[in-house]
């Protein structure tokens, strides 16, 4: 009767603890979608499906180990083969997962379902950030973490979102249905948010797809989840979900935005508003690879400032920025920059650090070489 | 025959009888578990691609 109350309360006492260890946010969230609450239900089904098995497959185990010791004199039998054990044995484990494939299978088939979008958003990896473009609106933008340096480095207190902040969000609509198009530039990457249950991977030369219907407005933060690299820890993603109409509102903006953009490229720029610009660009975009004061990390970061051969070829200079260096780090950024943030970072470059070429590259420039 | 077919089930489902095992083995020609072998995996198979198939309906 003793022993019985022991097991008794050792069970209790599991279970108890495994559910506050659950309440304590140690879980995977429910998430605001239906996708991630079947994914959910399904990953507490299966939990507690093995906590069963665990506890009856232990609790046959110790309890013979105990009862059946030797100093009480027991015996071991022994015998050969059992047919009617072994179909039993072979038998329940196969009803049971069985019983686990058919709603893990009914949940795979709802996530597979793309098709019937209102919005299509293009994910993009690169070494190391994520650029987004909405489809067919001509809104698109990089996303870079905004975590400063000495957080990191460890000179200041950590923020609230340490490494899971950037500088713009993806905004997207609630109660809309969102298909993502995943892909890379560079090597694996993998696109993660918790709460939305999203986890894909952005392959080069490959698209993937996944989709969200988002149920409540909010911020959710994620980060990628495959390893990409020196900076994999540093390209987090932060998605805004809100309401339709404040999101119509805001690509429109966005959308008029990217037409003042264009029609930068007609105009004449001057040196300062090129200089100013560029280097906005230069350090959201470049100076993770390159550093913001331009010395690089060489041998495989080549420095800009002190670089009296690209200051010479001005022409080079351009080339690389727009289509990059293949087989090397340095992405092309012909897709992912418009022709003024061209521009304005070459001469950014040219002018800073002490390069005083006096160089002034127009977008005009950087948009026929484009064509 | 028929006793072949149940041995090559009995392997699929990882258990037998050890008196049947024996029988097979001393009595049993190997190029009969083979055939039936290769047609029953066939037949799974087939059978899950039609499984999956008609659930996708
Ligand atoms: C992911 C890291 C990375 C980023 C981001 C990056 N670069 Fe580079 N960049 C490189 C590497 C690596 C090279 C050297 C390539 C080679 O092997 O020639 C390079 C080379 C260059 C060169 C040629 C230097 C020379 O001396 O030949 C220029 C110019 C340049 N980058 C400009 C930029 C600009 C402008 C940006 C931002 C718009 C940028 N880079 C962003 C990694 C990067
Ligand atoms: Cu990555």
């Amino acid at each position: 009767m003793r022993n019985l109350a022991g097991v008794v309360a050792a069970i209790g006492g599991s279970v108890w603890l495994t559910r506050s260890a659950l309440a304590d946010g140690w879980n995977m969230p429910l998430g605001v979608t239906d996708v991630s609450r079947d994914i959910h239900g399904l990953h507490m089904t299966i939990f507690w499906i093995c906590v069963v098995i665990g506890i009856v497959v232990f609790g046959v185990m110790f309890y013979s180990l105990f009862r059946y010791r030797r100093s009480k004199g027991a015996k071991s039998a022994h015998f050969h083969e059992n047919t009617t054990v072994e179909v039993v044995w072979t038998a329940i484990p196969l009803l049971i997962l069985v019983g686990m494939a058919l709603p893990a299978t009914a949940t795979l088939k709802e996530m597979y379902d793309a098709e019937d979008a209102d919005l299509d958003v293009m994910v993009t990896g690169q070494q190391w950030r994520w650029h987004y473009e909405y489809l067919g609106e001509d809104v698109s933008f990089i996303s870079n973490m905004s975590t400063p340096r000495d957080q990191i480095d460890g000179a200041a207190a950590k923020g609230e979102n340490y490494l899971l902040e950037v500088d713009q969000p993806l905004v997207l609509p609630v109660d809309r249905k969102v298909r993502f198009l995943l892909t890379s530039d560079d090597v694996v990457h993998s696109w993660w948010v918790p709460d939305l249950a999203v986890k894909q991977d952005a392959i080069p030369g490959f698209v993937n797809e996944n989709w969200v219907r988002i149920e409540e407005p909010g911020t959710y933060r994620g980060q990628c989840t495959e390893l990409c690299g020196r900076n994999h820890g540093f390209m987090p993603v932060v998605v805004e979900a809100v309401p339709p109409e404040e999101f119509d509102t805001w690509l429109a903006e966005r959308k008029q935005a990217a037409a003042r953009e264009a029609s930068g490229v007609d105009r004449e720029w001057g040196m300062d508003e090129l200089m100013t610009r560029g280097q906005k660009v230069y350090e959201s975009v470049c100076a993770s690879c390159h550093q913001v004061d331009g010395s690089g990390n060489p041998p495989v970061f080549p420095a800009l400032a002190n670089n009296p051969a690209l200051m010479e070829e001005r022409d080079r200079h351009i080339a690389t920025v727009i289509n990059g260096v293949s087989g090397a780090p340095m992405p092309a950024f012909s897709s992912t920059l418009s022709p003024v943030e061209i521009a304005a970072v070459v001469t950014y470059e040219r002018n800073a650090w002490g390069n005083e070429t006096g160089d002034i590259v127009q977008p005009s420039e950087i948009q026929s070489q484009l064509e | 025959m028929w006793q072949v077919l149940k041995s090559v089930l009995a392997a699929f489902f990882g258990v037998q009888k050890d008196q049947q095992r024996k029988k097979d083995f001393e009595e049993g020609r190997p190029t009969a578990f083979i055939i039936v072998g290769l047609l029953m995996a066939l037949v799974l198979v087939v059978g899950i691609f039609l499984l999956a198939t008609t659930a996708a309906e």
